[in-house]
């Protein structure tokens, strides 16, 4: 042991002699102030709903998409083959300065 | 206590994973001693106790569930105690070189008294030496800092901080020569300027 070693070993010493501090005991209301805090951190588990909810909503949208994709054939013939032809826009200021299309 | 052997601490932990206040309660009584006296142990400057106790406590209910029982609650719970300690000791800015000037007059005789002389130091010197020992120990690194403290102040074993700490015996022999071999620098270099 060098004497930087045996310095070290009587400055410890002299430091052990130092009484340690009382306070075994938890302060008043220090208990019911980390449980709190804890618990109000905690999450507590998800409810039934929760956990079931945005599956619902993922399986919903699944039977949207299968729904229109099944009846896509259906839809198409509902769909007249030249749009332009089934809309008759008549604007109304062409028809007051004689400039409207009938044809 | 957490050496009370009337108190049920499996069932309490029981009651606790079912989210019930007053044994978590009860549990944050019965360990309090053990958490306090590693804070004050291990207590970075500037952070209060109580603050500090009360983060260790709360990282506890949060992993509780994580509790397997593969090690005894109590240092489960000294584990997560220490590793808090060493996260705000970390945090906390690095103390400029130690320098004479920096000590207090009762610090400066005793360091004086420790370099120079054989003798031990005197007991009405002994809160002046802890403080010293406090201020040399804040010069190394959070982990060597923990070991020492344990190994040289609280005379714990290599067996008994291992059980607190989580490291293994060579972990802990390996920061303990680390941290011995940084103070003897530290010693060597303070004997240097006071004779210069």
């Amino acid at each position: 042991m060098n004497r930087s070693d045996m310095a070290w070993q009587r400055l410890i010493k002299a430091a052990r002699q130092v009484p340690r501090e009382p306070g075994a005991v938890a302060p008043h209301g220090f208990a019911t102030r980390a449980v709190a805090h804890a618990f109000a951190a905690k999450r507590p588990a998800p409810s039934l709903f929760e956990q079931f909810a945005l599956r619902a909503v993922g399986v919903a949208c699944l039977l949207a998409v299968l729904g229109v994709v099944s009846n896509y054939t259906m839809l198409a013939q509902s769909v007249p083959t030249h749009v332009a032809d089934s809309f008759v826009t008549l604007d109304p200021a062409s028809i007051v300065l004689g400039e409207a299309d009938y044809e | 206590m957490p050496d009370d052997e009337s108190f049920d601490l499996p069932g309490c932990l029981e009651r606790v994973r079912r989210r019930d206040q007053a044994a978590a309660r009860e549990l944050v009584d019965h360990l309090y001693p053990l958490v306090i006296r590693i804070v004050r142990s291990h207590l970075p400057r500037r952070v209060l106790e109580e603050d500090l106790a009360q983060e260790i406590f709360m990282k506890m209910f949060t992993r509780i569930e994580q509790f397997q029982g593969a090690v005894p609650f109590p240092h489960w719970v000294s584990r997560i105690a220490v590793t808090t300690c060493i996260d705000h000791l970390r945090a906390q800015k690095r103390r400029p070189e130690f320098r004479w000037a920096d000590l207090s007059e009762g610090e400066a005789d005793v360091l004086d008294a420790v370099i120079t002389n054989e003798n031990d130091v005197a007991p009405d010197e002994a809160m002046a030496a802890h403080e010293l020992v406090q201020k040399l120990l804040d010069q190394l690194k959070p982990e060597d800092q923990l070991v020492i403290r344990l190994l040289d102040l609280e005379q714990k074993t290599i067996a008994e901080i291992s059980e607190i700490t989580g490291w293994n015996g060579s972990l802990v022999k390996v920061r303990a020569f680390r941290a011995r071999r940084k103070l003897r620098k530290l010693f060597e270099t303070l004997e240097r300027k006071e004779r210069s």
